[in-house]
């Protein structure tokens, strides 16, 4: 059961092909991460999914239903470009956007004030939000965000311009949202907070889909990297697709760089060893982190000759 | 769409436009001006009669002429402002017979002299408080225009260059204002001597040189009647004949005698309220569209509401306030109109007259309100694609002259009672249709082309809103860009269905 499925979506403007042929789908609970470059589509796809622009083909199922004002109130949104009415109090604003989910003004009102007291803003309440700093003003408007509980929480590039301190109140109301079985989908480019955060993975490159995946689907996207010292010749193994050697202080041993063929395990590799009496003074697993994941599959093309 | 959704809106809207130092000064200039321009008014007039002497060395009648007939006209303006007054309050039993009871006429000095023969405004005064019920007001008695002195004996013996020496040092050292303030020479050998002097601290008024030319000039021909024989029992009957001129007009506050231009007082006022508070609520609310997009809080927004929740919403919220503003003024006018003790109610009574049936009624509401949102939704479009208030600017001043300059052409050919081809035209675009329907109901307008012009308007607002709403819609998250013509013209077309 998905909250969000979304099959052969493209979104085109004029001639600029924004999102081509996207299928995706979010389960409750599952904090999906949406990564890509400027332009990779990131953006647009989200204003598809909450109605704000209309995808020139495929469709889209919230809730079990077409994207509408109806589901409103289980959504929670954050853009990427965020601001508030500087007239405005903090704990009016958020009751306001409170009220347009049609939450009852007393609830909204009560929830405002709880989401207040745990961003370490409960006294400036009252405050305008012209008069608060820009950290505060990201807080409150988080809170406009969660303050209807939403079965979704969409966050288009929610760390960007975030100090330190104000990444982990994220970081954490993120978490606290998909323990209470609130599907999260958030826009990034930082690798780090993907890596740290998120279930599962779609990468985006000029609109189109390269990958949909756990973590560790994502990094076996990439070759298995190993090194090892052995006095045998490692790259001739099954399953070794290139090798490298470099002298060691003993010079009957070679320190031996690995590059394994897509899909095989390391392990394998290992037990093939020890099964054929193939001694080893050293055996180390260097696994592909995201952002070399992401280079690889996004950015690679994207780098100039 | 949901009513809800709007009416958050619009509430919002509202509170931020209440929360503007403008509004409410803009709120409170009209009825502090309204109720500041008389007291304003009434201290800078000079209520003091003007103080002439006339020295009369002609030995003739001529200065005592001269004061009669300033006398006379003003017995003659006394007359008419106490018969509008009786009239007013329908106090004529008071002396069915006096020339005062009586409307219909240009009082002679036949009838100024019964007047001052039967006690004058004090004699009249006493038979009206007998009669006056409770709660009329009393008659104000119109101050003398001119108030004349018995020469100074300075001036009295002053003669040749010394008398306008004279007139001079009174004019200069009169501390106590008991001084003439002008004085009229008639010389010795008047009317061989044609040559009058007047003298004066200040301009003299027209109206007093005319009347002194003709008085003297009645004079003159007299004394020349009298030279070829005519008697002055009949010369003067010459001179002084005046035919009696009945007057019929319906009672004050009743009519015409206050011209259609009255009739067409509220109908005007109603037109021309409409375009400031268009004006005024139009660009509160350009402001908040502006603030929402500078602010980048449109897709914070639109994840919520859909464009046209929100641009009904805004429109509705502009109309509030404009509303509001306007039942505070109708407030303050009637506020007005009752400390004025009915003046001003009976002055525009004929002038709710054209518009006091149901049908007209409901005509000026629908129109008044057609009115503001189809103008309010040009503004709406207009802050849907502006990122701040300059370039805001150079969208409305090419609208503004657009709506403003033919409704000054139309106010100026409804006062001028003249409904031809600008009038005719302004009717039917429905761009200017509200403001020229509103304008014209005083001079009465045919029911075919009420009907025909409130249902072209209708239409042609129906047809802006679902254009306007494709612009808010396809603008509103289009910032830093500035949309050419073409760009426009295709965001006004419908969306392309989506192809599943």
């Amino acid at each position: 059961m998905f909250v969000l499925e979304t099959h052969n979506l493209v979104k085109r403007f004029d001639a600029l092909l924004a999102v081509d042929d996207l299928s995706f789908s979010v389960a409750p609970g599952e904090i999906f991460g949406f990564l890509g470059g400027n332009g990779a589509g990131k953006t647009t796809t989200l204003r598809m999914v909450l109605d704000i622009v209309r995808p020139t083909s495929g469709s889209i199922s919230l809730l079990g239903s077409a994207p509408s004002r109806r589901t409103a109130a289980s959504i929670g949104f954050l853009p990427e470009e965020r601001g508030l009415y500087a007239g405005m109090s903090a704990i009016e604003t958020i009751v306001y956007f409170g009220r347009l989910k049609g939450m009852d003004k007393a609830l909204a009102k009560s929830r405002g004030l709880d989401l207040l007291e745990r961003f370490d803003l409960r006294d400036r309440a009252k405050s305008r939000i012209s008069d608060l700093s820009k950290g505060m003003a990201q807080k409150v408007q988080l809170a406009t965000a969660l303050v209807n509980e939403p079965e979704i929480l969409m966050l288009d590039e929610p760390f960007s311009g975030l100090d330190p301190v104000n990444q982990g109140l994220l970081e954490n109301e993120i978490r606290r949202a998909s323990d209470r079985g609130a599907a999260v989908i958030f826009s990034t480019h930082v690798m780090q907070h993907a890596e740290r955060l998120c279930d599962r993975l779609l990468l985006l490159k000029k609109g189109r889909k390269r990958f949909e995946g756990t973590l560790k689907e994502a990094r076996a996207q990439l070759p298995t990297r190993l090194t090892a010292i052995s006095r045998f010749d490692l790259s001739s193994l099954p399953g070794v697709a290139e090798g490298q050697s470099s002298p060691t202080e003993d010079p009957e041993w070679r320190e031996w760089s690995l590059k394994l063929e897509p899909g095989v395990d390391p392990s394998q590799v290992l037990e093939h060893c020890s099964t054929n009496g193939i001694a080893l003074r050293h055996w180390d697993l260097l696994q592909a982190n995201l952002h070399e994941v992401f280079v690889q599959l996004v950015g690679a093309e994207d780098i100039k000759p | 769409m949901t009513l809800a959704n709007i009416l958050l809106v619009a509430k919002r809207e509202m509170l931020e436009i209440l929360k503007l130092k403008s509004f409410w000064l803009t709120l409170l200039i009209l009825p502090a001006a309204l109720a500041l321009g008389p007291l304003l008014g009434s201290n800078l007039e000079n209520h003091e009669p003007t103080r002439v002497s006339v020295v009369d060395r002609s030995g003739g009648d001529s200065g005592k002429a001269l004061e009669a007939r300033f006398q006379f006209d003003e017995t003659q303006y006394l007359l008419r402002e106490l018969s509008d007054y009786v009239q007013r309050f329908g106090l004529q039993k008071a002396d069915p017979d006096a020339p005062w009871s009586a409307h219909d006429r240009w009082y002679t000095p036949a009838d100024a002299a019964a007047f001052e023969a039967s006690g004058g405004i004090d004699g009249a005064l006493s038979k009206i408080e007998a009669v006056r019920p409770e709660g009329t007001p009393r008659f104000e008695i119109p101050q003398h225009e001119y108030t004349f002195l018995v020469p100074p004996s300075a001036l009295l013996a002053a003669q040749g260059k010394a008398f306008e020496q004279t007139a001079r040092t009174l004019f200069a050292n009169d501390p106590e204002d008991k001084n003439p303030e002008i004085i009229v020479l008639i010389p010795n050998d008047f009317p061989a001597d044609l040559g009058i002097k007047v003298f004066a601290n200040d301009d003299v008024p027209r109206r007093f040189v005319a009347k002194l030319q003709e008085v003297l000039t009645i004079d003159l021909r007299t004394r020349l009647l009298a030279e070829s024989g005519v008697t002055g029992a009949r010369a003067a009957l010459v001179q002084n004949i005046t035919p009696t001129i009945a007057i019929d007009t319906p009672p004050p506050g009743g009519g015409a005698s206050e011209t259609l231009m009255v009739r067409s007082i509220v109908p005007l006022a109603l037109a021309y309220i409409l375009l400031m508070s268009l004006m005024l609520s139009g660009s509160w609310m350009l402001q908040g569209s502006v603030e929402e997009r500078s602010n980048k809080l449109i897709e914070s927004l639109l994840a919520c509401i859909s464009p046209e929740e929100l641009m009904y919403g805004k429109l509705l919220g502009s109309m509030s306030v404009g509303l509001m503003m306007i039942s505070v003024w109708a407030g303050c006018a009637g506020i007005a109109a009752f400390a004025t003790h009915g003046a001003i109610s009976d002055m525009i009574r004929p002038a709710l007259e054209p518009i006091s049936s149901p049908g007209i009624i409901a005509a000026i509401i629908f129109f008044f309100v057609a009115g503001y949102i189809g103008v309010s939704a040009i503004f709406v479009a207009i802050g849907s694609m502006v990122d701040s208030m300059n370039e805001a600017q150079g969208y409305m001043m090419p609208v503004l002259l657009l709506i403003m300059l033919p409704i000054l052409f139309l106010l100026q050919a409804i006062l001028a009672e003249n409904d031809g081809v600008i009038v005719q035209v302004l009717t039917w675009v429905p761009l200017w249709t509200p403001f020229a329907v509103l304008a014209r109901l005083g001079l009465g307008i045919e029911t075919w082309e009420l009907v025909g012009a409130g249902t072209l308007l209708a239409v042609a607002i129906a047809a802006e809103l679902i254009l306007v709403a494709r612009l808010f819609r396809e603008s509103l998250l289009a910032t830093g860009q500035k949309p050419t013509f073409a760009k426009l013209l295709q965001r006004l077309r419908a969306p392309p269905k989506v192809e599943n």
